[in-house]
Formats: C-alpha cells, sequence, structure tokens
C-alpha cells in the first residue's frame, strides 16, 4: 500500500471516531442539561398552602349560602351537634383518599369550625372538628423562613359572618390544616 | 528530517507523539467538561433547596373577590348591624399559612 493511501484511509477513520466521540460530548451535556432541570424544576412543589385554601373555602361553602347559615345547623332554636358530627360526609369530604399515607395511615387532613356570638368573641357558642387533631399545634408555631419549619403542616384560617335565618348575626372561624409534607416538601 | 545535531528521526514516531499529544487533549476536555457538568448539576442542586416556587393563589385569580369574604359581603347586604365590631373580628387573623 502506498503511503498516501494510508494516510487517506486514516483520516477516514480518525473522522469516524471523533463523529462517535461528538455524539457521545452531545448526550452527556444533553443529560447535564436534563438533570439540572429535573433537579431544580422537579417535584415535590409545595402545594398544601393552595390546598387548604381551598378546602377552607369549601368548609365555608358548607355552612353559608346566600349570607344564610345552613338551617341543618340549627335544631329548636339551638345548634344542632348532629350536623356537626356528620359535616365531613355532609360536605363530601373524603380523607382517605392517599391510602396508607404518613407515618402510621394517619389522615393528613384537619379542620375546626367554631361559631361566635356577638356578646362573646371569645368563646365559641358552638364548635366542631375532623380530621388529625395532631396537625392542629403545627398552626399554633411562629414560623420563619428556615428548612426546620418547612415540614411543618400548612394552615388557613377563614373568618366570615352569616345569619340564621331567624335574623341571628354569628362569625364563624374556620381553621383547615393540611400535613402531607412527605409529598410537598423535599426530603 | 534532522534534528540539531543532523541526526535523522524517524518520521512515525514523530507521528505517534503528535497523536499521543492529541488523545491527551482530548481527555483533559472531557474530563473537564464532565467535572464542569458535575459543579453546574450541584450548583443546581444546593438552589433547588433554597428555592420558593410558591404559587400565590390570589395573584393567579387576578382581580376576583375572595370567596369567603364574598360570603361576608352577602351578609352584610342582609343585615350589615353592628358592622364595624363584625369587621374588626374577621381582620384579627391569628394564623394564615
Amino acid at each position: 500500500m502506498k503511503r498516501g493511501e494510508q494516510m487517506h484511509k486514516n483520516k477516514k477513520g480518525t473522522d469516524k471516531l471523533l463523529s462517535i466521540y461528538w455524539f457521545v460530548i452531545l448526550t452527556l451535556v444533553a443529560g447535564g442539561i436534563i438533570a439540572m432541570v429535573y433537579v431544580f424544576y422537579g417535584p415535590p412543589y409545595d402545594v398544601r398552602g393552595i390546598e387548604s385554601e381551598i378546602f377552607a373555602e369549601r368548609i365555608a361553602d358548607c355552612i353559608s349560602q346566600r349570607g344564610f347559615i345552613d338551617q341543618s345547623f340549627f335544631t329548636g332554636g339551638n345548634f344542632n351537634a348532629e350536623t356537626g358530627e356528620k359535616f365531613t360526609d355532609k360536605c363530601h369530604f373524603n380523607f382517605n383518599v392517599e391510602e396508607g399515607y404518613g407515618d402510621d395511615g394517619e389522615t393528613e387532613y384537619f379542620y375546626e369550625v367554631e361559631f361566635y356570638t356577638l356578646k362573646d368573641l371569645t368563646t365559641p357558642v358552638f364548635s366542631f372538628n375532623d380530621g388529625n387533631v395532631n396537625w392542629k399545634g403545627d398552626c399554633f408555631i411562629k414560623k420563619e423562613n428556615g428548612k426546620d419549619y418547612v415540614r411543618l403542616a400548612q394552615c388557613t384560617e377563614k373568618r366570615m359572618y352569616a345569619l340564621s335565618k331567624g335574623g341571628g348575626q354569628y362569625l364563624i372561624k374556620i381553621l383547615s390544616v393540611i400535613g402531607k409534607s412527605e409529598k410537598n416538601v423535599k426530603q | 528530517m534532522s534534528n540539531n545535531n543532523g541526526n535523522l528521526k524517524n518520521p512515525a514516531m514523530i507521528n505517534k507523539k503528535g497523536q499521543v499529544g492529541e488523545s491527551v487533549t482530548w481527555i483533559v476536555v472531557t474530563i473537564l467538561l464532565i467535572v464542569i457538568l458535575l459543579v453546574f448539576i450541584y450548583a443546581a442542586t444546593a438552589l433547588a433547596k433554597v428555592k420558593s416556587l410558591k404559587t400565590d393563589i390570589k395573584a393567579n385569580l387576578g382581580d376576583s373577590v375572595d370567596w369567603v369574604s364574598s360570603k361576608t359581603q352577602m351578609a352584610y347586604s342582609i343585615s350589615s348591624d353592628n358592622k364595624n365590631k363584625i369587621q374588626e373580628w374577621i381582620s384579627q387573623k391569628t394564623e394564615d399559612g
């Protein structure tokens, strides 16, 4: 084989090898970019704040409509305790949406509703709650923008005013709490 | 081909040296690229830990009225007795979020 021919063949081989190399590099760079985007924008997203807001609004919707408190809350001029006990079913809330979720398959939701009269704005005349009461404590911890606090439950407190059909004025405090830190906060 | 002493050097040997030099350059560049990529991935991970991508539901809804407040307004339209007292109590939220 002449020297010129051999050099030409070598050049061809080098070009092929270089093409493979460039494909490997391109794959590496593309993979790196994908990894960076995934790490930064990937799950989990903390949507518990929004979830608790929506939850509180749904509770409010179940209690009061067009300015009046639902008639089922009253019986013979007093508050009907049974309505409070069956409120979760009445509003079609389902707390068992994620089976086996949490440490011991515990419920990740909690709500509390308190009714006040204008005579006494500190002691509720009627109240009821449902869900995992252990989450409630998290609402009263003063949160800071620290890593230690992100795993605490997210709470929303809503206050509203509504009337009974008899014209009684009531102030209603709704507290909704969402746990679910495992799915919403990076471990 | 000759060196300073006028001795001939094997041209194949010179080619080989050049090829080795070139290969080393490519390997070094590849390693450097991987290292830079790893640094960027590490930086992205570190930034992801401190990022705040919380969505503001109120901002997304624009000028729409708060659902619970609208219920209070509806009740005011029926009876606005003691409005100031009620409004004061409503604005005393203890915790939100």
